[in-house]
């Protein structure tokens, strides 16, 4: 088996994620607001995705996403060189960075060299993960976030709770005084009205921003095209006026002609939000050519290793393949039980519970909890739209990682294997299992059990008689 | 075509070249907009679709001189904000109510989402069945490469406060196409 | 046809009865039942929990004690897909990896060999009950289907499907006992929907399943009759 990874500089999860995961996630069984939106997000989500499945061979569709990035993750480093060759031939900029310090440190060296003072942010997955707004206020500049869920969050001092719909654990009338308290002014508490409120708040930051920033949904190597999928329009905002683009992309994040693109754009939406089609797919080449009269002057492509080349080859490999739809999010139950916040970092649910470690190298003590934080059901392979075994990626991780709790059972489990590969020591568990139920057991069920049996019966009763009565 | 559209949350219609500009002019009065920023397309003119949006007395801006207004104005923050955007899509998608928008000399990029409502004037011989074959076509070797392609599905929306979906979080709030019948 | 039954170590610790049915229904329907002696575990809850190393030996005592060809039937979707999907990767690169997959191929679960083959250990009934679909039955052995069909060979025994029947009860394994609040309110659910399906009683292929759910609905006082369902066809 192959070494585990390196990791990028900075870690993935949260800083302020400290407490231990199950302390984590019993606070967020105790929030009874948090427990209702989380279930209609999930159950708008799940509406949308039946109906997709109703209109498109969904199952056909889903197999040719996971050949195509299976393909592209094979391929890697040839796409990777055709498409910086590509978007340089365009008149971009092209930094090949190999983690969070060296991404953060191109961006506030070039803010730094344009004098800017304002920057407008469109959502992306990569710069929650390098934290790159805390390194650009650190240098001195303002950043906005322009995407509503963001902004919401920006505003709350929160951390998103899913992929997609970021906000999605709040409510309109959490939304409303958070509105209320940035602006000073009084609003209507409906939707429309504080969607309007946020139009007018952040159109004065794309007038006057220095510098617009954005992920990358997918690049396409042929043409050197950045792909930015959205749908509130914030994304053609920042990358139209703006002096500089800087968008910054995972290194993973590439396919390499347009009838992969199409594909994968066509099944993005179906899984994300469970739609045809986003209102706006931006397809980026380069920044604006000579006779046109708008969009940036400078585009600057960041791409971030960050610990995804050094999964190549690796067990974990088609932990690369994810498009960021954050469908397993949604078709998880302990994501829907605990919402996105409890994972303590900017990736949360199964594909969260995959990376974050993954990431870090494995070195990171919060984040070896997350594969734990599973049942291993499989939904999210059910749901995922390429196909990754997020399932078996959670068990082969649980082998990889150390934190106490491993160690522990690492202690437990060479027991229960030395007795268990002899029949006559199995023999002898079962005999004292059997008379163990018989001592504790009151009318068939026994409500509390010693030593580690204690984490069953916290929440359960046993039966101590089958069937039980 | 339409019925894509509509799913999308826009409207349609299909008219013959010489009744677009009045269909133009009555989707200006219907959301009651004062300013156009028209696309330099020179099939606007044409078509008629400047005179006709500028005889109820709408003050016209036309690409790319109209940029010269600056942002602050385009979007809505200093003057009229039922502002309208006229685009010309290279292409449609069929399928899925997909205009595609090229940016060029005589079209900007952002057309459509600095204005309040978006009205595109797409000739039905520039449709395609599916996004592949629109995607094909326009990254096509040797064409000449649009730094920005905007695949345009519908009014502008967002999901993210309880997960309903609102329009006009910041692009168009609205979304027309007329289809000039041209078969 | 003989079989050879898998017990499940779970049925031996904490409920023999349902090995003891799974051999029953089989017997019935016609069908020559050995129980081999050196049987344990199939090692899943070192596997699962990440412990390949400490699984290995106790998967290679399964591995000799259901040696021989006959089809291995066992009442248990995990363990069924323990063996189908897991021993090929326990054992990959291994000097045991062809038996191992040899014995994959070989093994079923208990509602799978009945229906595959039609056969009706219980021809007729009554009464009514209500089926949870575990996760391992439902998506890694992709099995919706043989479940229903046995229990629809049952003549004049009722089948009321309950809402969200294919959500995870929240067993998970040692998740149950590392995650026990979040384990505990996915079995809430499942109780209450189980419940109100308004079926005499709930069953399921998997005893780990049943034992979450009944233990949970005890707990907090939602009535529910629970058996596995080895047990109804053996009745």
């Amino acid at each position: 088996m192959s070494e585990p990874p390196k990791a990028g500089a900075r870690p993935v999860a949260y800083p302020d994620a400290v407490e231990p995961l199950r302390e984590r996630t019993r606070e967020a069984l105790a929030d009874g607001e948090l427990a209702g939106n989380l279930a209609t997000a999930a159950a708008t989500w799940g509406a949308g995705r039946a109906r997709i499945g109703h209109e498109h061979p969904f199952a056909q569709m889903r197999e040719r996403t996971r050949e195509i990035r299976r393909g592209n993750i094979g391929r890697l480093p040839e796409l990777l060189e055709r498409l910086e060759a590509q978007v340089t031939e365009a008149g971009g900029v092209v930094a090949r960075v190999a983690d969070s310090d060296a991404a953060c440190r191109y961006v506030t060296d070039l803010a730094a060299a344009r004098g800017a003072s304002l920057v407008a942010k469109s959502k992306s997955m990569a710069t929650e993960e390098i934290k790159l707004n805390e390194a650009v206020e650190e240098a001195g500049l303002r950043v906005v976030e322009t995407d509503l869920g963001e902004w919401i969050l920006q505003l709350a001092g929160q951390h998103p709770s899913h992929i997609i719909a970021p906000a999605v654990h709040l409510n309109k009338s959490q939304v409303r005084d958070l509105f209320m308290a940035e602006s000073g002014d009084d609003l209507p508490g409906d939707r429309e009205a504080l969607v309007a409120h946020a139009r007018r708040r952040l159109r004065e930051v794309f007038a006057s921003a220095d510098i617009g920033i954005s992920g990358v949904n997918l690049a396409v190597a042929d043409t050197g095209t950045l792909c930015v999928v959205e749908n509130e329009g914030n994304g053609r905002l920042v990358t139209a006026l703006p002096r500089v683009h800087v968008a910054v992309m995972g290194m993973e994040r590439v396919v390499a002609d347009w009838e992969e693109a199409a594909h994968v754009l066509q099944i993005l939406p179906m899984a994300a939000i469970g739609d045809d089609a986003a209102t706006y797919v931006n397809l980026i080449t380069g920044p604006r050519a000579p006779g046109e009269a708008d969009g940036p002057e400078e585009l600057h492509l960041v791409i971030l290793d960050g610990g995804r080349a050094a999964l190549r080859g690796t067990e974990f490999e088609e932990a690369l393949d994810c498009i960021r739809c954050g469908a397993c999010l949604y078709a998880c139950p302990m994501w829907r039980s605990v919402g996105g916040q409890a994972y303590g970092s900017p990736y949360s649910g199964p594909i969260g519970a995959v990376l974050t470690p993954l990431l870090e190298g494995m070195r990171g003590e919060r984040s070896s909890e997350l594969p734990f934080l599973s049942s291993l059901c499989g939904a999210c392979h059910e749901a995922c739209p390429a196909g990754i075994p997020l399932h078996d990626l959670l068990v082969r991780l649980r082998a990889r990682v150390s934190t106490p709790g491993t160690r522990r059972d690492r202690i437990l489990f060479r027991l229960w294997s030395r007795a268990w590969r002899h029949p006559v020591l199995y023999g002898a568990t079962r005999w004292g299992a059997r008379l163990g139920l018989r001592l504790v057991g009151r009318g068939g069920w026994a409500r509390r059990l010693p030593g580690p049996g204690a984490a069953w019966t916290d929440q359960r009763d046993l039966p101590t008689r089958w069937p039980p009565r | 075509m339409i019925a894509a559209l509509a799913r999308r949350r826009a409207t349609g219609e299909v008219r013959a070249g010489a009744e677009v500009a009045a269909a133009a002019a009555a989707a200006a009065d219907d959301w009651g907009v004062s300013r156009a920023l028209l696309a330099g397309d020179p099939l606007l003119g044409e078509l008629g679709v400047p005179a006709a949006l500028g005889a109820d007395g709408r003050e016209l801006l036309g690409w790319p001189d109209g940029r010269g207004r600056g942002w602050r104005e385009l979007l809505g923050l200093e003057g009229p904000l039922a502002t309208l955007g006229v685009t010309v899509p290279a292409l449609g998608v069929a399928q899925r109510g997909t205009l595609v928008l090229e940016t060029g000399a005589g079209h900007g990029r952002s057309i459509d989402v600095v204005s309040m409502y978006h009205l595109a004037v797409l000739p039905a011989s520039r449709l395609r069945a599916t996004l592949a074959e629109a995607m094909t076509e326009t990254y096509a070797p040797g064409r000449r490469r649009p730094s920005a392609v905007s695949l345009v599905s519908g009014p502008s929306r967002t999901s993210d406060i309880e997960k309903i979906s609102t329009l006009g979080a910041h692009g168009a709030l609205a979304m027309h196409v007329i289809l000039v019948a041209d078969r | 046809m003989r079989v050879l039954l898998m017990r499940t170590c779970l049925a031996d610790m904490v409920a023999p009865s349902v090995a003891r049915a799974a051999r029953t229904a089989l017997e019935r329907a016609g069908v020559e039942v050995v129980v081999p002696r050196g049987q344990t575990c199939c090692g899943q809850p070192g596997w699962s929990s990440g412990h390949p190393d400490q699984a290995r030996p106790v998967a290679r005592r399964a591995l000799r004690a259901f040696r021989g060809g006959d089809p291995v039937v066992v009442p248990s979707g995990s363990c069924a897909a323990m063996v189908r999907h897991g021993y090929p990767e326990l054992f990959a690169g291994r000097p045991e990896e062809a038996e191992a997959r040899e014995m994959a191929e070989r093994t079923v679960e208990l509602s799978q060999y009945l229906a595959r083959d039609g056969l009706r250990p219980r021809p007729a009934g009554s009464g009514s009950v209500t089926y949870h679909d575990s996760c391992h039955m439902l998506r890694i052995l992709g099995e919706r289907e043989s479940p229903r069909s046995v229990i629809a060979g049952v003549d004049g025994m009722e089948l009321r499907e309950m809402q969200q029947t294919e959500v995870c009860c929240g067993f998970g394994g040692t998740f149950s006992v590392s995650f026990p609040e979040v384990s505990g309110r996915l079995g809430d659910e499942k109780a209450r929907n189980a419940a109100a399906a308004g079926a005499d009683e709930l069953v399921a292929c998997d005893l780990s399943c049943l034992l979450h759910i009944a233990g949970r609905a005890r707990r907090t006082g939602i009535p529910l009759r629970v058996r596995h369902l080895a047990e109804v066809l053996a009745e």
